[in-house]
Order: structure tokens, then sequence, then C-alpha cells
């Protein structure tokens, strides 16, 4: 069982790292954005593209020009998309950033085909072995870099003027223009900063396995929303806490259905999922505002 | 005044002055005889594969109609679509193939148990709103094609569950109740999904122009203010949920039948996000414009699946442009046609009227 929660928690990282994505745009836009997790999978995909091929660049510089190039987009989807639905009613934008998923997913496809792909890690082998699951150099990065930008975001909104200026955004738009503070100017830096954090989740998490294109929308939106839900969608170290729930409960709900249901001849397709709308159900009735959000 | 503006909207076309006399309905009876005909006729040149493109645009059609009762008139998003639809058709299947019920039969418990189904959704969508209930409804699609689908009892195991075409429909026995030169299985199908997209299309116009519809309408631009002049918002947003659901479980067992096999996977997220889209696209409140592009979603792909890859690049750039530069969708370009079509002299000229939202939506 602890063999569970130990990949529990790597899937956890990654699940909160991009949920804590969607709780800064959802604290700077009030927008659920679906497009999230594919900011992940361009980065992912940008990442094979520099480090192999033609190009063949140090790995460590293909990373930073990867994840430039998805805030790059991340800036151009809030220019072209999220800045002219502004005062559009927020499912509308909701709606847009699906259809931009979808659209990256399909030119993902387009571009990159079909078959599956793989990129190297940025540390290759094994770091240790805990209660029989095996943890890559990678993924004791992620859980580094997770819980670095937790910190650090938290420093961020609390401790300096820029953080402020873009919580004021979301809160009294037209009072924080009043004080001389661009909004436009903070939502721009808002879903470049996003797109950067969802590169970062994608180009850290792809490396663990194969991937294919819209890899990390099919695999872990519905749990990264799941998880900003839960723990409150404008707490970071909510997402943080969120993520590690539905990474563990997940791992928890398999090792039960692989040890007891299939023992008793129960055959539940998909278990887990089952486990986690319930959890998220739960949570909803019990407190809506998340576990660790403030009450609207 | 107990009726909200934009509720009372929908019924001054029939007390308005200056409607067209005899003379000036004429032309529009015509015109309206001429685009029923065409699509009556549409499936008879067509090959057998061509005019299986047509019945499954109509389930599109449908399932826009039922999508666009939860966005369009009650303002609330849907992403659990897929799974209504999917429990009409897992539904209908099972009472028809391993139960033996007449054809009938099966789609009215498939309306049903889809009903029960958007009802369940409903009940959480009362203490939900928004963001929220998005995610929600999200969440259940997935656990309703990942998880109920998947039972064996209901999807008979991998292999998918069976659902076949009512007497006189089945492809086996070419000759059933048409003339089998001239229709043939598929075409004959096309006719059956026709009666019943008529049927849901006289509901929902029907539905609009109710008590209760105005009452959906109210509790879409105002909950509270609704809520003040006696409307019972609980009961009214479960009966647009029970409606949309019904709607969609009808289409689901359309499609299935036509299939005759059905597996869970069909019923994916992205399959939602499709029906969301062709909804947003064809414009929330047009039944003229979401005809329209539910039926372009359903056979575009189809048509050009040599170029699967471009085709999926199309619907997502078509919603963002619609987005950005149409808020109102195909209802919004083909509302003087539609005006005209109902009285009102042709104009170009600009009504945005609850248009400019895209949330809110146009006027049915």
């Amino acid at each position: 069982m602890l063999t569970f929660i130990v990949i529990g928690i790597i899937q956890g990282a990654i699940i909160g790292l991009l949920a804590l994505g969607i709780v800064l745009v959802y604290k700077g836009s009030r927008v659920f954005n679906f497009a999230q997790a594919e900011f992940g999978t361009v980065a992912a995909f940008l990442l094979l593209y520099f480090t192999t091929g033609r190009l063949k660049m140090p790995y460590l510089a293909a990373l930073v020009v990867a994840l430039a190039l998805t805030g790059g987009v991340g800036f151009l989807f809030e220019r072209l998309v999220v800045r002219p639905l502004f005062n559009a009613p927020r499912v509308t934008l909701l709606v847009a950033t699906a259809g931009a998923a979808l659209l990256a997913i399909a030119l993902e496809l387009k571009i990159g085909g079909f078959e599956v792909k793989q990129v190297a890690p940025i540390k290759a082998g094994k770091a240790i072995g805990i209660f029989g699951a095996t943890v890559t150099w990678q993924q004791v990065i992620l859980l580094a870099v997770l819980g670095g930008l937790a910190a650090g975001l938290a420093y961020f909104f609390n401790r300096t003027d820029l953080g402020l200026a873009v919580l004021a955004t979301s809160q009294e738009p037209v009072a924080t223009e009043l004080v001389g503070i661009g909004t436009k100017r903070m939502s721009s830096f808002i879903w470049t900063f996003a797109a950067v954090l969802g590169g970062v989740a994608g180009a850290l998490a792809a490396p663990d396995t194969t991937f294919t294109a819209g890899f990390m929308t099919t695999n872990f939106l519905l749990f990264a929303f799941t998880a900003a839900v839960i723990g409150g969608v404008t707490s970071l170290a909510g997402a943080f806490i969120g993520g590690q729930l539905i990474g563990i409960s997940t791992a928890l709900a398999q090792y039960v259905d692989i040890t007891y249901l299939k023992k008793w001849e129960i055959d539940i397709p998909a278990f887990h999922e089952l486990v986690i709308f319930i959890l998220l159900l739960s949570v909803l009735y019990a407190r809506p505002q998340g576990l660790l959000g403030k009450a609207a | 005044m107990a009726i909200p503006r934009t509720a009372a909207g929908s019924l001054l076309p029939l007390l308005q002055e200056g409607m067209p006399d005899a003379r000036g309905w004429l032309p529009r009876r015509i015109a309206m005889g001429v685009i029923v005909l065409f699509l009556l006729l549409l499936p008879l040149p067509l090959d057998s594969a061509r005019a299986s493109w047509i019945w499954i645009g109509t389930t599109y059609v449908m399932v826009g109609i039922s999508v666009n009762i939860l966005m369009g008139y009650l303002g609330q998003i849907s992403l659990g679509h897929q799974a209504f639809v999917g429990v009409g058709a897992f539904t209908s299947a099972y009472a028809v193939a391993k139960m033996d019920m007449p054809f009938l039969l099966g789609i009215t418990l498939a309306a049903v148990t889809g009903a029960l189904a958007a009802a369940a959704l409903g009940f959480i969508a009362l203490r939900l709103t928004g963001l929220y209930l998005a995610l929600v409804t999200l969440a259940y699609g997935e656990v309703a094609e990942k998880v109920i689908f998947n039972l064996k009892a209901i999807s008979g195991g991998g292999g998918g569950a069976r659902a076949p075409r009512p007497q006189g429909f089945t492809c086996v026995s070419e000759g059933g109740v048409f003339n089998p030169e001239l229709f043939t299985c598929e075409k004959s199908y096309v006719y059956l999904c026709y009666a019943f997209l008529a049927l849901l299309l006289f509901i929902d116009w029907k539905f609009v122009r109710s008590k209760a519809g105005r009452a959906v309408l109210a509790i879409r631009e105002n909950e509270i203010a609704a809520a003040s002049f006696g409307i019972n918002v609980v009961g009214y947003k479960l009966l647009a949920f029970v409606l949309s659901g019904a709607f969609a479980g009808v289409a689901g067992a359309l499609f299935a039948h036509g299939k005759n096999t059905l597996t869970a996977s069909v019923f994916d997220f992205r399959l939602a996000l499709t029906f969301v889209l062709m909804t947003a696209v064809g414009g929330l409140g047009s039944r003229a414009g979401i005809f329209l592009i539910s039926m372009f979603f359903a056979i575009f792909p189809l048509a050009f699946n040599q170029y699967a890859i471009e085709v999926l690049i199309v619907g997502p750039l078509l919603l963002l442009l619609t987005l950005a530069l149409a808020p109102g969708g195909m209802g919004q370009q083909i509302k003087p046609i539609v005006d005209w079509l109902n009285g009102k002299p042709f104009t170009f000229k600009h009504d945005s009227g609850g248009v400019a939202t895209g949330g809110g939506g146009v006027r049915p």
C-alpha cells in the first residue's frame, strides 16, 4: 500500500502544479482555464523538438526556450481570445478556453502526428527506492520544483507589489484602474505566467512516460480542476494540498480496487474516477469554498 | 408587470401591429415550404453512406436543441451532456435487445432515464452555480463514460451493446414499410429521425411560449428577481434539466439504433465539448442556427474523413471566431431570414437585444 502512496504523491505533484496555474488564472481573471493542461503538452512538444532532430540544443537551454515559448503562447492567447471577451460572461470565456485547448490538440496532431513520443529526462535514472516504489531523479526534481513554486508564489502574492496588483485586478478591476494599475497589462502577465507554470508541469511530467497530443489534458486536467476546487479556488496552498489529496486518493482507490474489489469479484470500471467524483461532491457539499478557501 | 422584458418579448410577434396581410404571407409560406421540401427530398438522391450522414446529423441537431434548453434558455453550462445522451442510448439498447421491448417503448424509456440522469445533475445545480457547476457537470460526464457505461451488465463487456433497428427500418431484411428500391434502410431511418426531430422541435417551440418557458427565461435573467415575482425557481430549473435530459435521451436512442452497436468510449469528454461548441457556434436560443451548425458539425468530419486532423482544427477555430466576432453565432447571421419568415420585414438592421453577451442568449 505504501508503494501506491508514493506513486500517488508523485502524481499529486503534477496535478498540484497544474492546479497552481488554474488558481493563478482564477485569482487574476475569475475564469476556469480549460487550456491550462494544454500549455503543458505544448511545452513537452517544444522540448522534444529542441532536444532532438536538427537543433539538438543542450537540455537546459532547450527547456528554457520551450518554457519561454509556452509563455508566449499564453501571452498570445490572452491577447487574441481573453481580452476581447474581457466583459463577456465568465462561462463564455470558459467555453473559449476549452475551444483553445481543442484547437491546440488538433494542431499538435497535425504537426506531431499520431505516433507516441518520448523525451529525455533532466537527469536519468533512479534516485531512491522507498517502500518498493522506484523514484526517479526526474520525479525528485518535480517534487522540489513544486514545493519551491508554491512557496515562491505565496511570497509573491502576499509580499510583492506586483502580486498585490494582480490580486487587486481580480477583485475590483475598476478601482484598480483608478489607482493607476493597468489591468490589461496585469491580465497579460497572469496568462503568460500561468502558461509558463503549465509548461513546467508538462515538461517535467512528460519524460516519465511516453506521450501523445493532448496527453496532459486527457490525463490530468479534470483532476487538476478537482484539486483546485477542493483546495479552495483562490488558495495556492490549497491547490498544493488538493493535488496531493487527489493523487493519494487515486492511488489508494486503485489499491483497494486491485486488492479487495477484485477478490470480492466486484467489478467497477475506473473505480478511482468514481472515488474522486464522490470526494468532489462531498467537499462541495460540506465546504463549498474548498478546504482552504475563504467564503465568498 | 410580472413578466420580465425578455420573456414578454417572445410574445410580441403574436400581438404586433403591422403584421403582413395574406399577400405578404404567401411568399413566406412558399419559402418555408421549399425549405421543408428540400430537407424531405434531400436523402433521396444520396447513396447509403451519405444518407446515413443525414440521420447522424439529425440526432446531433436533437442534442443541440437539448443543450440549448440548458445553455440558451436557463443560462447554465453543461459539459456532461454526453452522459444524458449515453444513458438514453444504453437504456434503449438494453430494453430492445435484451428485454425484447418494442422500439417505441425503448425510446420512451430512453427519454425517461435521460431525464432522470439530468434531474440528478439538476439537484446538484441547485446548490452550485457558474464555474463550480461546470466542473461538476464535466466530472459527471467523465464518471458516466468511464464507470457506468463500462459496467458489464450495461455495455455487454468489451464488444459493445447491441442496438437493433426497429422493424421495417432494418438493413438485414430489405423491404420494410417503404418501397425498398427507393428507400434503402438508411434512407427510411432518416425519415424516422426526421419525425422525432419534428416532435422535439415542436415541444421546444411550445415550451418557450408556455408559462414554464417564460419562467425559465426569467430565471436566466435574474434568479432573485424571478423568485420575488413568485416564480418557483427550484421547480422550473429542474424542469429545464428534465426536458433537456429527455431530449438528449431520445437523441441517444436514435443514434444507438442507427449504429446497431454501442461502445462507452464514444461518449467521451470531447463529444461533450463538441456539443457545447456546436450549440454556441449555432447561436444560443436560435433553433435555425443550431440546426445548421449541428448538421455541419456532424456531417463535416464524416464527409472529409480523409482529412481527419484538419477537420479537428475547424470546429474549435469556428468557435473562437464566433465568440470573438459574432457572439450570437449562426443564429445572428441568419436572423434577417428567420425574422422575415416569421412575418417581419427583411432587414439587416442590427438588433442586439440580448445577443452581444453570448452567455445570455439570443431570443428564441
